[in-house]
């Protein structure tokens, strides 16, 4: 009873340590800073994030996940609660079809086929918020927000790699206990 | 080392169901807050005001070190160029001593055709400093978190939020010492307004771009390019003459306009806080 409570604790810090991790870099990049491009990268840790915990540690990053900081991004970016929740649910979507079809592991193909996903991603994004706002969202901010995205990509999925080898032994040695 | 049986991770045939309809069921959630955010119920906005309430304070906290370093390089740069704000200054200086006079008689007048015509002024403004600790702009949305400080209570959602140049945005959200404001640019924005010298009114629409739209302008209306826009103060939720754009191009389509804030630069904020309908204590005080 006593190694299955530990058990359960492990198993709920391990599922909020990629959460949290996306979370705290989400929230620097929302510091105010000169230069309106920063404004265009205020996502790509959410993108980035989901793309990257979901195609290396699926077994750490579950849909709810996805789910969790949709709300969190749908409030910090000021738009109708539901848009970034929808958004990151497709785009984990894609990342598991992914996943299971391509080999991901391997950087070189990560990167390409994040930039594909984040074509789809964006695209439906666009479109449900045209539909919601029935006005056409500006594509050229939306084809620079894009390539800034899949720009940054090999520098956020590094820190994303470093910060997963720190705590990447966190359910092991809750079960060692 | 086998790995025990984990507590909510039991196998069973009503996990297996879940699991099966989880994805879409999240999505008919998400589509549901969609949905239910339209309708504006007040469960959605509690969820934002908790999110809000969690994150706005760690941003502030990370926020302090960059403000900080802003702080110094721009006194730096004062300093630097000290000699040239100083003669631009004093050659300013005379020519707001030669407009002062004038002023003083206009002001005069002014209060004397007022009094002749029993002209009411806007009732209850009041105004309240904020500072921007975060902001966002782009294809989806144009907004920016504020720190209100002490007497945040005061502030509601709805109040026109200004800058050096004029109206920035509204409130949408407070949730205890912090606010969302959602800027004039941002797709929901909607904002009666007058043309400052020609009186013709419509509607400004922001785009998620630093573009505005004007919409539903009379059909004769009387617009330049480089005409002033200012607030119109219809529907009570901003005062009047408050300004807010100039206009930039006139098609025969459409007719756009470029607000007077540059969103990068925008650090201290005020706040109005303007009620068009006074309360029952205040009327007794007009009476």
């Amino acid at each position: 009873m006593k190694s299955s409570i530990k058990n359960f604790l492990s198993e709920t810090i391990v599922f909020f340590v990629p959460i949290i991790i996306i979370l705290v870099l989400a929230l620097l990049f929302y510091l105010p800073r000169s230069g309106s491009y920063w404004n265009f990268l205020h996502l790509a840790p959410f993108y980035i994030g989901i793309y990257f915990w979901q195609s290396q540690r699926a077994d750490i990053f579950h849909l709810f996940s996805a789910f969790i900081l949709g709300i969190f991004a749908d409030v910090l970016e000021g738009v109708s609660l539901g848009i970034n929740i929808t958004t990151f649910l497709v785009l984990y979507l894609i990342s598991v079809k992914y996943s299971t079809k391509f080999n991901v592991k391997r950087f070189s193909y990560s990167w390409l086929l994040f930039a594909t996903a984040m074509l789809i991603t964006l695209m439906f994004k666009a479109l449900i918020t045209s539909i919601l706002y029935r006005q056409l969202i500006p594509l050229d901010f939306l084809g620079m927000e894009y390539l800034l995205t899949v720009a940054l990509y090999p520098l956020l999925a590094r820190i994303y790699i470093l910060l997963e080898r720190r705590y990447i032994h966190l359910e092991e040695r809750y079960e060692k206990i | 080392m086998l790995r025990q049986r984990v507590l909510f991770l039991k196998e069973n045939h009503v996990l297996r169901i879940l699991k099966r309809f989880m994805m879409a069921g999240l999505f008919a959630i998400a589509l549901l807050l969609i949905l239910v955010h339209k309708i504006d119920l007040g469960v959605i906005s509690g969820i934002s005001k908790g999110v809000l309430f969690i994150t706005a304070p760690i941003i502030h906290v990370a926020s302090l070190p960059a403000q900080g370093m802003s702080y110094s390089y721009k006194k730096i740069s004062e300093i630097t160029n000290i000699y040239k704000e100083n003669e631009r200054l004093k050659k300013e200086n005379e020519e707001l001593f030669l407009l002062k006079d004038q002023i003083r008689a206009v002001k005069a007048e002014n209060q004397l055709l007022k009094k002749m015509l029993h002209h009411l002024d806007v009732p209850n403004i009041k105004t309240k400093t904020a500072r921007v600790i975060a902001e966002t702009g782009n294809s989806f949305s144009n907004s920016f978190i504020i720190y209100l400080g002490k007497g945040a209570h005061k502030i509601k959602p709805g109040y026109g939020v200004v800058g050096p140049h004029g109206l920035i945005g509204r409130i949408d959200i407070v949730s205890g010492r912090y606010a969302r404001v959602s800027t004039i640019t941002d797709i929901n924005s909607k904002i009666p307004v007058v043309s400052a010298s020609s009186r013709d009114r419509g509607i400004l629409t922001g785009t998620n771009s630093p573009e505005l739209k004007l919409v539903f302008t009379p059909l004769l209306a009387e617009l330049h390019k480089g005409d002033l826009l200012v607030t119109s103060g219809v529907g009570g939720g901003l005062p009047p003459d408050i300004p807010i754009a100039r206009i930039k191009q006139i098609t025969m389509d459409t007719i756009t306009a470029v607000p007077l804030f540059n969103p990068s630069e925008i650090e201290i904020v005020k706040i109005i806080i303007y009620d068009a309908f006074p309360s029952d204590k205040e009327l007794k005080d007009i009476e």
